[in-house]
């Protein structure tokens, strides 16, 4: 192909700009029918009183479609979830070695889906008993988006003019995915700790998270890892395949069309007129709107997609520097997973047979003293750029009326729920049309509809690749017993009540720096809680403890995933969010010893 | 020693689990230090269709699954699942115990599933947020469904409306009303305290959830025949105490369940709920073996 291309880096570019529109249209053609799929069940259950057995399943399917079609979209811009804090700090020579080893795990990431993926499609069996369709299906698009993944990059890598480090990544890359598989190394490091090494290393050189979790995944295999390729990509499928999850693209898309609309820029225009003349006025309001937000979704990630998506350019346009507007948006979405409902407290109670009553009850507690610290956070550290003159009455009535439609899109998720007409993944796409019939009556015209539809659907995809690809490591965590492990280390040091507390939630501040929130909550609440209860603290309190630090987590590099996810949308870069984002950790952290004393105390 | 990593769908403290401490325990008095058990508790290696293809794909050795996980592979498994054609746990052990047990073992081995006993996970009930006891008091509520084409005929022909929610969200919309009633086990009943949002239970018992104690092919194609026979026993003496062990969780369910303000109410009718199971009886005849195997097994015991 090199060769084909050498001479012209022009048709490279030309041709990986048509593979990544063709997937772009084809990604936002599965969220519509995905879409329609949902929509069509609520349809069918009160317009019909029907259900369709295959509905969820279909419904996984095509997310999964979505997620690894998409996966190429993801190679370059904020949506590659890197983290380049290091990598800039490198002098130039070692910032392009970085940029081939990183390469090269691309490579190797590519390769496990390809040839794993396509490994699995014929090794699965079995026939879907709710769809009739052979279950290896599902694995079509994790093996395409991994060829596709490689031609994207050699033809980026051939067009920006480098050739010869593409030459070496894919020789590293084939080197890397080859000796893991004929290698075994004499036991030593655990299968987990190679991967979590391996992951670091990669993360450090400025791969793609989701590639270095694929690609760790992989070279784990020497270690004794008991995931052979094939099995990597079963589990990363696994991981994303969860009916839930299909909420974060409507959410994803909500957000984009009610930008598209218009009606986003009225709500911020409500919200300056309101309170745009306070110290940071505007932020405050962003806050607070996803206060209210946080009462219809119980999805963070897909929270902080939306807010990054229709409230971080407001503040910005307002005045506010883009990095500091992300991270009031990463770091207000934390509330959505404490205020029910929330998928973190439903995940919780799973785990550990927790009440789940008295678990929301708490969280709306909880999510209270969350709120009031970063209220004082943004207060505290708000510079000059939200001065705005005060609004006068009419026109603040004005804006109130203009921005009526916007502010039903949260009654209509809110009231939705509450009144038991649909489930959160049901509100999530009555959220979507809604904000389609927003942008009908706007006149938006299709182009920009359709561009919001390709833009959430790469979204999606680079989402739901790292939800997934974090799942080989989950899955090697628990095989190696580390909670486990853990948790006997704890019990042998004969802690008090507080002792107690303090040691699980240091605990949990480290495991939120790597891991995700629900791999998190499965893998360590059933092991802590008995610690905790044994302590004599609350388990209700406990837990609500539990899912706030490590909702925490999800702001901590480098594994933070609501600042990946800002960072995807908004194109701010990683390493600038993170940096902008401490002031608003240390409140967070702040509202986590006061809810810790609260456990003890109460 | 060879590695075997097994995976539990619940927590340590359950029989799901403690079934493999004790089969492993066994496996360890006879083969001392052969033979090395990861057992991950807590669904930590994912749900059961995940641990089933990590099975397929060599990742995991053994675990416990409900027929109809795996029914995927072996359709003809729906025979026990198949609603109101079993009395009581008794004439389920009757069936899986002789020759059309050994045929549906044949089929999972078939399929890369070696299964060396069935086990019993208890029967699966009707919970409602009102009294139902007549299969006429079904009709037109919407009652959250596995998903599975099985169970959505059954309560449809009851003039129910089948709603799909995935499990994490069932209490949710059964407090919210999205749903109004469900069907389970009554250890999950109390072990998801559904009591609080469904507090009628009918003791229909439409359907024995039947499963396995599964090990992967490739693994058992590894063993020594005299492994082998260790693993054969130890799983069925494992199997045996796992449907003790749920035989006394169920007890102590339904008394939490009951302590909680939960209703248990008998079937009225009985000859109605189950004709309206016989449609999917005639639906499922092909997949399982046609209507003359399921009348046998109805007949036996
Ligand atoms: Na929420
Ligand atoms: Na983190």
């Amino acid at each position: 192909m090199s060769a084909v291309f050498a001479a012209s880096p022009g048709r490279a570019l030309r041709l990986a700009a048509t593979i990544e529109a063709a997937l772009g249209t084809v990604c936002g053609g599965l969220l519509a029918a995905l879409l329609a799929l949902v929509l069509a069940t609520v349809l069918l259950r009160y317009g019909f009183s029907a259900g369709f057995a295959g509905a969820e399943e279909l419904g996984i399917w095509l997310h999964v479609a979505l997620v690894f079609l998409g996966a190429p979209l993801s190679l370059a811009g904020a949506l590659a979830m890197r983290f380049d804090g290091i990598v800039q700090r490198l002098p130039r020579g070692g910032e392009r070695a970085a940029a081939v080893v990183a390469d090269a795990l691309t490579v190797a990431a590519a390769l496990v889906l390809a040839l794993g993926g396509g490994r699995v499609v014929g090794m699965l069996g079995g026939v879907s008993p709710a769809l009739g369709l052979p279950e290896g299906l599902r694995f079509v698009a994790p093996a395409l988006g991994g060829g596709l993944m490689l031609a994207v990059l050699a033809l980026r890598r051939i067009g920006e003019g480098r050739g010869a480090g593409l030459s070496l990544s894919l020789a590293a890359g084939l080197l890397l995915y080859a000796a893991s598989n004929a290698l075994a190394l004499p036991a030593g490091l655990p299968p987990s700790a190679a991967l979590g090494l391996f992951a670091l290393l990669g993360l450090a050189a400025g791969a793609p998270l989701p590639h270095a979790f694929l690609a760790a995944a992989q070279l784990a295999v020497p270690f004794g890892s008991p995931l052979p390729g094939e099995a990597i990509v079963s589990a990363t499928v696994g991981g994303l395949s969860k009916f839930l999850l299909t909420a974060i693209p409507f959410f994803l898309l909500a957000g984009g069309l009610l930008t598209v609309s218009g009606a986003a820029a009225r709500i911020v225009c409500l919200a300056a007129s309101l309170v745009g003349h306070r110290r940071a006025g505007l932020a405050q309001t962003a806050l607070l709107t996803s206060v209210l937000f946080s009462g219809a979704s119980g999805s963070s990630v897909a929270n902080a997609a939306f807010g990054a998506a229709t409230f971080q350019p407001e503040l910005v346009r307002n005045g506010y520097p883009p990095a500091r507007a992300g991270a009031v948006v990463a770091a207000a979405s934390v509330l959505d997973n404490v205020i029910p409902p929330s998928i973190a407290f439903l995940i919780l109670a799973v785990a550990t047979e927790l009440p789940v009553g008295p678990l929301l009850a708490w969280g709306f507690a909880a999510g209270g003293v969350m709120a009031l610290c970063l209220a004082a956070a943004i207060h505290l550290t708000a510079g000059d750029e939200t001065a705005l003159p005060r609004a006068e009455a009419a026109e603040r009535r004005r804006a109130a009326g203009r921005a009526l439609p916007a502010l039903g899109l949260g009654a209509v998720v809110v009231l939705g729920i509450r009144l038991g007409i649909v489930t959160t993944t049901e509100a999530a796409a009555l959220a979507a049309l809604y904000t389609l019939l927003l942008c009908l009556a706007a006149k938006s015209g299709g182009m920009p509809v359709a561009a919001a539809f390709r833009q959430a659907g790469a979204e999606a995809a680079a989402i739901g690749l790292l939800i997934g690809s974090a799942a080989p490591f989950a899955f090697l965590l628990a095989v190696d017993g580390v909670a486990g492990l853990v948790s006997s280390f704890a019990g042998g040091l004969g802690l008090g009540a507080a002792g107690v507390l303090l040691a699980v939630n240091l605990m949990l501040l480290a495991v939120g720096l790597v891991l995700d929130i629900g791999a998190a909550i499965l893998l360590f609440a059933p092991i802590v809680l008995p610690l905790a209860v044994a302590a004599g603290i609350d388990p209700v309190h406990f837990g609500v403890v539990l899912v706030v630090n490590l909702m925490i987590g999800g702001l901590t590099p480098p594994v933070g995933i609501l600042v990946l996810v800002v960072s995807g949308v908004t194109r701010v870069p990683a390493a600038a969010l993170f940096a902008a984002v401490l002031p608003f950790l240390a409140a967070l952290l702040v509202a986590l010893a006061l809810l810790s004393a609260g456990a003890l105390l109460l | 020693a060879t590695r075997l990593t097994v995976a539990s769908l619940l927590g340590e403290d359950k029989p799901e689990t403690l079934v493999w401490h004790h089969i492993r325990d066994q496996v360890e008095a006879a083969l001392p230090g052969r033979f090395a058990f990861a057992i991950v508790a807590n669904a930590a290696l994912g749900g059961e269709k995940e641990v089933a293809e990590a099975m397929r794909l060599g990742a995991v050795q053994a675990s416990l699954f409900t027929v109809s996980a795996l029914a995927g592979w072996a359709p003809e498994v729906q025979l026990l699942d198949l609603p109101f054609l079993f009395r009581d746990a008794d004439h389920v052990r009757a069936v899986v115990s002789g020759p059309e047990g050994g045929r549906l073992k044949d089929l999972l081995v078939a399929q890369g599933f070696v299964a060396p006993d069935f086990i019993d996970y208890g029967a699966r009930h009707l919970l409602t947020k009102t009294p139902v006891t007549r299969p006429e008091e079904i009709a037109g509520k919407r009652i959250r469904v596995l998903q599975s084409p099985l169970h959505t005929r059954l309560w449809s022909a009851f003039g129910a409306t089948p709603v799909g929610i995935p499990i994490p969200e069932t209490y949710n919309a059964l407090q919210t009303g999205v749903a109004d009633a469900m069907d389970l086990t009554k250890s999950a009943y109390a072990g998801f305290r559904l009591y609080e949002v469904v507090p009628f239970l009918t003791e229909t018992g439409h359907i024995r959830a039947s499963g396995v104690v599964a090990f992967s092919a490739a693994f058992w194609n590894g063993l020594s025949e005299e492994e082998r026979a260790v693993f054969r026993a130890a799983s069925r003496a494992g199997a045996a105490r796992f449907n003790a062990l749920m035989v006394a969780d169920e007890e102590r369910s339904i008394a939490l369940a009951q302590e909680n303000g939960a209703t248990v109410l008998q079937p009225e009718d009985r000859a109605a709920w189950e004709a309206g199971a016989r449609g999917v009886w005639q639906d499922f005849a092909e997949t399982v073996g046609g209507l003359e195997r399921i009348e046998a097994v109805r007949s036996l015991g």
